[in-house]
């Protein structure tokens, strides 16, 4: 208990480790307080066309699917068709139809809108006929903002690794990791307290989070709160590993920036890009992406609990803190 | 001074080796190139959205082959719950009913429209072609430029203050202000160093990611818009490492500027939720600089390169005055 206090009051003189408990609680903050970035013309199609070319009509028609730019000369419109950051699709008149004009260089999906684009607008009136019955499903853009939220929630989990391994290497720069070990502190105590110092500040700094964004329910809080300790104590462990195998706080640092993109790009590619077989399930080899998934089931409130993904973090934890056993072991033999 | 200036980039390409940063580099060169050739390239495709038909009594005869038949009412649930972007049409009654699921207004007015010109299928009509890049060649120059600009600005960000932060630590930055050189041959020997490996990895990045015709048409323009985009990197690097105390506190400065700088960059660069203070926001112009430079596109922008020269002016004597404040606290 002693110990832990120790470590507690370490870890109140290192500004980097309050640093990265305050960031997410921040970025929560302003997500929650300020509003996230507008997303809501990402779905949308966006056409370019020339001033005074097509009849006001044929504008508030094209207007029903996305937004409209006008321009001025053929140039300046095929220099946006062309701009590489946008899929425009150009309008002209043709007779009493239309044709359409694309760079070439678009995705699938924006060649077909307007490659069938023309035949649209001859039966805008036939079509206008048809019933169309809408099924409701979770706000798209709700989507969106979740995956800020979820991002944001495994950097706050994130944190215990960086506890733990800015707190380790400082320990070994500073030569107090030579004095631990003629400490009447035997390693298994030793790895404890740090485990327990990283996973607790990363848990708090988690739920936070979750506190400041979401109202849950009950299971679902429940739920949450088992994947927000599952992926503390793994995002701990895995501190202690870097700490263990960097040798200064430099290239400490550059493990940590490593590790944390992983965290974050691989759920992340994975879930906006869909991996299907076994691209998926290399992914799981991660533990976040078991995490961001669970987060995001939950937040999308589908019925699919999260079961498996807890029991993969499970797994994961299990897995780390025996190799982590197993590497110590080793080393005790050698020495 | 020429003896001396070579000397001391001769110490500095030593510790870049001494310090992993090649190897750091090397192997981010070599994960850039294996995801962009066998990952983006398969990833990003969006295919239109499927139509579904469930149409019992056959009513309508000529129907595109872009249309997925499916055999009952619950298969075609079954479909558009898990293809939440599909559209069905249910012509069961006769009539065809157009089912979906919501999404944004717009896109939905189109999904209908779109799903319903399936119905008939005509003389298929082809759109008209004004760029000169396939898909392909447009995702490679994209992936490539925004790959060389997170490792200017974050990578090699973090190799410049590592290797300072180094030097301050053992004291070497305090042991030139009794060398007998210049002291502006030291920060000008540190920039070189980084802008020649940076020039390298933007060469050897184009070359491995974009077909060999268009990479030696567009390198020229690229590597001027990558030694400018280094040099401000370095300069920042090198005025964060005399001004900040150690790495740690180094690490939040770059976190801030890594998520804080980049993320509104890309999201406005690439897709089109646009911001309007954007344009203020000196990295977009960078970005959007190096990225017209990869697409052929840049033309003289002469408030531009006037910012961009100024900058480094300004930063450059902003980091002399730095260093020799550094230097002097020896007294």
């Amino acid at each position: 208990m002693k110990g832990l206090l120790f470590q507690l009051k370490s870890v109140r003189k290192d500004k980097f480790c309050i640093m990265s408990f305050l960031l997410p609680i921040i970025v929560a903050i302003a997500l929650n307080f300020v509003g996230s970035f507008d997303l809501s013309s990402l779905g949308e199609l966006h056409f370019g066309v020339l001033e005074n070319d097509l009849p006001e009509q044929t504008i508030l028609w094209l207007e029903k699917y996305g937004t409209v730019d006008a321009n001025k000369t053929m140039d300046e419109l095929t220099a946006s068709i062309n701009e590489p950051s946008t899929n425009l699709i150009g309008v002209l008149s043709d007779g009493s139809g239309i044709k359409t004009i694309i760079s070439g260089d678009e995705l699938e999906t924006f060649r077909e809108t307007a490659d069938t684009l023309p035949i649209l607008f001859e039966r805008r009136e036939a079509a206008e006929q048809i019933r169309a019955q809408v099924l409701e499903r979770a706000d798209l853009m709700a989507g969106f903002q979740n995956i800020f939220i979820a991002a944001t929630l495994i950097v706050a989990m994130f944190m215990g690794c960086t506890f733990n391994a800015m707190n380790i290497i400082s320990e070994k720069e500073d030569g107090v990791a030579l004095i631990n070990e003629v400490l009447p502190m035997s390693r298994s105590q030793y790895v404890i307290q740090k485990i327990f110092v990283g996973f607790a500040f990363g848990s708090l700094s988690a739920v936070i989070t979750t506190v400041i964004c979401f109202r849950l329910s009950l299971q679902s809080s429940l739920l949450m709160l088992a994947l927000i300790l599952l992926s503390s104590f793994v995002s701990a462990l895995i501190g202690l590993f870097v700490g263990r195998f960097s040798d200064g706080l430099m290239v400490g640092v550059v493990y940590i920036k490593i590790v944390m993109i992983a965290f974050l790009a691989v759920p992340l590619l994975k879930f906006l890009l869909g991996f299907g077989g076994g691209a998926s399930l290399l992914c799981y080899i991660v533990p976040s992406t078991a995490t961001f998934e669970g987060i995001m089931a939950l937040l999308s409130e589908s019925p699919i609990l999260p079961e498996r993904d807890i029991l993969i973090l499970i797994v994961h934890c299990v897995a780390w803190f025996l190799i982590y056993i197993a590497l110590s072991i080793c080393q005790k033999r050698q020495t | 001074m020429w003896k001396g200036f070579l000397s001391l980039v001769k110490k500095d390409c030593q510790m870049l080796i001494a310090g992993k940063f090649l190897i750091v580099a090397l192997g981010s060169l070599l994960l850039y190139t294996l995801f962009i050739n066998f990952g983006y390239i398969n990833f990003m495709q969006a295919k239109p959205y499927r139509v579904y038909l469930y149409d019992p009594a056959g009513t309508q005869a000529e129907y595109s082959e872009r249309i997925l038949s499916v055999h009952s009412s619950e298969e075609l649930a079954q479909a558009l719950s898990s293809d939440t972007n599909g559209v069905g049409i249910d012509a069961s009654s006769g009539e065809p009913l157009v089912v979906f699921y919501a999404g944004s207004e717009k896109a939905d007015n189109h999904r209908k429209d779109y799903a319903l010109s399936l119905l008939r299928s005509g003389n298929r009509y082809e759109a008209e072609a004004v760029g000169k890049n396939t898909p392909e060649m447009k995702q490679r120059r994209e992936i490539t430029c925004e790959f060389l600009f997170i490792e200017l600005i974050a990578v090699g960000f973090l190799g410049i203050a590592s290797v300072l932060f180094k030097e301050k630590q053992m004291g070497v930055i305090r042991v030139h202000a009794i060398l007998p050189l210049k002291k502006r041959l030291f920060i000008l020997s540190k920039i070189t160093v980084f802008l020649l490996s940076d020039l390298v990895f933007a060469v050897l990045l184009t070359m491995l990611n974009i077909e060999v015709s268009g990479a030696f048409v567009i390198l020229p323009a690229v590597l001027v818009q990558t030694a400018l985009l280094s040099l401000i990197m370095a300069l920042i690097g090198f005025a964060c490492a005399m001004l900040l105390r150690d790495f740690k506190q180094f690490s939040l400065a770059y976190l801030v500027i890594a998520i804080f700088a980049a993320t509104p960059v890309f999201l406005t660069a690439n897709t089109s939720v646009k911001m309007a203070w954007v344009k203020y926001h000196p990295f977009y112009q960078l970005y959007m600089e190096l990225k017209s430079a990869y697409f052929g596109t840049s033309h003289i922008n002469v408030m531009y390169y006037i910012g961009a020269v100024l900058a480094i002016g300004i930063l450059y004597f902003f980091v002399q005055a730095a260093f020799h404040k550094e230097i002097g606290k020896e007294g």
